[in-house]
């Protein structure tokens, strides 16, 4: 006990990346508005982000950058820092491209609330159904309402 | 000037990999500029494609010739565990042709035929740039031999299928690319995490490297290794749609415009699987799967998967809902073959895969042509689509024999050599699924074939329904399939350039049921060479 | 957005906002930030521009068409930088084997084709970000 609890003393940036990538994960899946998912995505990526740096660091490193007065030095693994600028290129280009959608969802629902959107959809879609099996009825239609359901399900 | 000539020839043998990559990259960067002369962009995609199968069936050759060892590219010329390697091996040739072989004829059926689907020529190109952005990083996950830059190629993908996803006007489009664009960035960080943690504990990037100091180190760094392993599994898992984790996919595949669905159905699911399979046979190694039972789990998934998603598919009216799901089901069986951990598993694994990208972008894109036609898209709508579309119709019949896994048609080989593998397994039970696959695979696709063959089509045109309740939001939803210029009694083929596509795909998915020779080949090599335990 | 003070700080400032970018990614070889890192300062310098004098301003100053066109050739110099290695009979993005000189470490020429490369990441860089504001600010409206 007393072992592991050196260890995560010892090692508390992974510790601390864990929690936050838990906090995004949670808020990406619970949360239903968009803007608050978004929020979650970039928590979590910065989670990994912290992750990575972690693991680069040397204890009593100094930065990566050559400096011929000091032959001595010891210098933190840059590649990680590297690395992880890769990924918050990534990271901000999923933003954008999630705030544009966001923005288009917006404009069209006037809520940027999930839950609200896939109502609004599927009302409108049953009522479409609905209108298309007054006009139309065939054989093969019975089976509507349960892809309906299976509609529903798909919101996160 | 021959030598010239020669030492040109030689310059482009030589860095064929690269170029198969970069190619469609660079071109897809360059294409907004050509937004206003549409034409020239078409003549471009197509032309990069047309390159790029070139490019991959030589590589396959070189590959089936040299018949041992691979071939490996460092780029910039840096050694292995500093440099970029790629290598151009079995797996990447056989999954190589596979992409370049089904984005040809997507891109095909793409032009001329999209600017009314996506709305101005502006938008044409961007989605010409990131189904090229697609094609390129495809090329990449195939060839590269370096973990994260697996991870960048995977974003890469990613973010040009939410944008593929996206490029239709419609909320419906946008919604679902939000719910895929969240969801698949939280696999790509999962991913994140595991090439974290392998990166941590072997301190190597390249592949090979890094299985060597994992094999080494494992048995000190039990748990670490375990996690890794899950997190990189689930991530891919998520990303290429396994089962519970799927439920982006109907959304964002019924959505997109039918050529970005074939290539988003049938080729960029298939790359996240394969990069999860060099991920487990290539970094982790046979052994460590076998250690930490990920083999049974893939088998365990890949069979509820199965009938999971063909159950799913059954009572889809929308066609293009239904063959998403039926995507879902297909997966599976890949999933499967990943797991059976022998020679005739994988192989059939890695030849099913092929012959799923072939026949389920035929499927999209006739069901594409049929939607377009018709403005319809429930299959109960479709009555007497066959006769007046025969060359469609006949496409999506030979795709859906070849799905379920008719003799002579592609299918049916995956099939076998999964179901010998899995006998070779000795458990019984993934044999009694793919056959029940097969089976529900057949209950939901011969509905289609029987109303659009053999139902006479209906006497009067419907009209819209929306338009006489006038509810807005109806009529928006309802507005998705009145696009375009509507033709009432035109119900005809596509033109001349997506006959020919479909035509291409059709042939391809014969003659990879009949004569699958060297891609089974390939298939089979690849197997053995990912088996080996180090 | 009518405010005399921001506007005046706003035009002594952002040149050298401008200048210093381009100085980032000329020293990304040698110094912390980077191609990157200077792309997005010399993208702000513009973003900042356009929100303190007007979008129709911004867009006056770089037009979408201009943006294209900047966006494709950050990228097509990265690959033609890469091809001079395949031309000299070397790998794609070969830089000392492709024969080229790198000077002493430390200096700003140092580092042969990587600062090339790294200014056409720049461009590309500056102008994505520049594109997705505008995207972002037109949509609103």
């Amino acid at each position: 006990m007393r072992i592991l609890l050196e260890k995560l003393i010892v090692n508390y940036p992974y510790f601390f990346a864990v929690i936050l990538f838990v906090i995004g994960v949670l808020t990406v899946l619970t949360r239903s508005n968009l803007f608050k998912k978004l929020l979650g995505i970039n928590i979590m990526e910065s989670a990994v982000f912290i992750l990575f740096i972690a693991a680069g660091n040397i204890r009593g490193g100094t930065d990566p950058i050559l400096d011929t007065s000091k032959p001595e030095a010891v210098y933190i693994n840059p590649l990680p820092s590297a690395l992880m600028l890769t990924g918050i290129v990534v990271s901000v280009s999923v933003t954008a491209f999630a705030l544009s959608l966001i923005i288009r969802l917006y404009r069209e629902y006037g809520t940027a609330d999930a839950r609200q959107i896939a109502q609004m959809r599927n009302s409108a879609l049953k009522a479409a159904d609905q209108a298309g099996r007054d006009n139309y009825r065939h054989p093969d239609r019975s089976n509507g309402k349960r892809g309906d359901k299976n509609d529903r399900s798909n919101q996160i | 000037m021959g030598n010239g000539v020669t030492k040109m020839t030689e310059a482009i043998k030589f860095n064929l990999p690269v170029f198969v990559v970069i190619a469609p990259l660079f071109i897809a960067i360059v294409l907004p500029v050509f937004a206003r002369r549409i034409r020239l962009a078409e003549g471009m995609v197509i032309f990069v494609g047309v390159l790029g199968l070139a490019g991959a069936l030589f590589l396959a050759h070189i590959v089936l010739d040299r018949n041992s060892g691979t071939w490996i590219y460092q780029m910039g010329g840096w050694p292995a565990p500093w440099g970029i390697e790629l290598t151009v091996g079995n797996l990447a040739a056989s999954f190589l042709l596979v992409v370049m072989g089904v984005s040809l004829p997507v891109s095909l059926f793409a032009v001329g035929n999209l600017t009314h689907e996506v709305g101005g020529k502006q938008r044409t190109a961007r989605f010409y740039t990131l189904f090229l952005l697609l094609v390129g990083a495809l090329a990449g996950m195939a060839l590269t031999n370096d973990i994260f830059n697996t991870y960048v190629l995977v974003e890469v993908a990613t973010l040009s299928c939410c944008g593929l996803v996206s490029s239709r006007r419609h909320p419906r489009a946008a919604e679902a690319a939000f719910t895929y664009l969240m969801l698949a960035t939280l696999g790509s960080a999962l991913v994140l995490c595991g090439i974290g943690f392998i990166y941590t504990i072997t301190g190597h990037l390249n592949m090979g490297f890094a299985s060597q100091a994992l094999n080494e180190i494992w048995q000190t760094k039990r748990h670490v290794v375990w996690m890794a392993m899950s997190l990189v599994f689930v991530g891919f898992a998520v990303k290429s749609a396994l089962f519970p984790l799927h439920v982006w996919l109907p959304d964002a595949h019924s959505s997109a415009p039918s050529p970005a669905s074939a290539i988003l159905s049938g080729l960029a699911i298939k790359g996240y699987m394969i990069c999860l399979l060099k991920f487990f046979y290539s970094v982790f190694g046979p052994g460590l799967i076998k250690e930490f039972a990920m083999d049974r789990l893939l088998v365990l998934a890949g069979m509820i998967a199965i009938i999971a998603g063909s159950v799913m598919a059954i009572p889809q009216d929308d066609l293009k809902r239904r063959l998403a799901f039926s995507t879902v089901g297909q997966a599976g069986y890949i999933f499967l073959g990943f797991g059976l951990m022998n020679k005739d598993g994988l192989a059939g694994a890695l030849f099913y895969l092929a012959s799923h990208a072939v026949i389920k972008s035929t499927l999209f894109l006739s069901a594409g042509a049929m939607i377009s036609a018709t403005k319809k898209r429930k299959i109960s709508e479709l009555a007497g689509v066959g006769r007046r579309m025969p060359v469609t119709m006949a496409a999506f019949t030979a795709a859906s024999l070849g799905l379920i896994g008719i003799p002579l048609f592609s299918g049916f080989i995956g099939k076998w050599y999964l179901i010998t593998g899995s006998i070779e397994a000795g458990s019984f039970l993934p044999t009694v699924v793919i056959i029940a696959g097969s089976v529900l695979c057949a209950t939901y696709l011969f509905p289609v074939i029987r109303v659009a063959w053999f139902e006479s089509a209906p006497k009067e045109p419907q009209k819209a329904a929306a338009q006489e309740t006038g509810d807005a939001a109806v009529q928006r939803e309802t507005a998705e399939v009145q696009e375009g210029p509507v033709q009432h009694g035109q119900l005809k083929d596509p033109g001349i350039l997506q006959k020919l596509a479909l035509v291409l795909l059709t042939v391809a998915i014969i003659v990879l049921g009949t004569v699958p020779g060297p891609l089974l080949e390939l298939a089979k090599r690849a197997a053995a060479e990912l088996l080996v335990l180090r | 957005m009518r405010d005399f003070i921001l506007k005046r700080v706003a035009a002594l400032i952002l040149p050298f906002v401008c200048v210093y970018g381009f100085y980032v990614i000329f020293h990304g070889h040698i110094s912390p930030g980077g191609s990157f890192a200077g792309g997005i300062i010399v993208g702000l310098s513009f973003i900042a521009f356009s929100t303190i004098y007007g979008i129709e301003k911004g867009r006056a100053k770089l037009s979408e068409d201009v943006l294209t066109w900047t966006e494709s050739f950050g990228t097509l110099w990265y690959g033609i930088m890469g091809m001079v290695g395949i031309f000299k009979g070397v790998p794609f993005l070969a830089n000392k084997l492709a024969g080229i000189d790198l000077g002493l470490p430390g200096e700003l020429f140092s580092s042969g084709l990587i600062s090339y490369i790294g200014l056409g990441v720049g461009i590309r860089v500056a102008s994505t970000m520049i594109t997705i504001f505008f995207t972002l600010m037109e949509d609103e409206e």
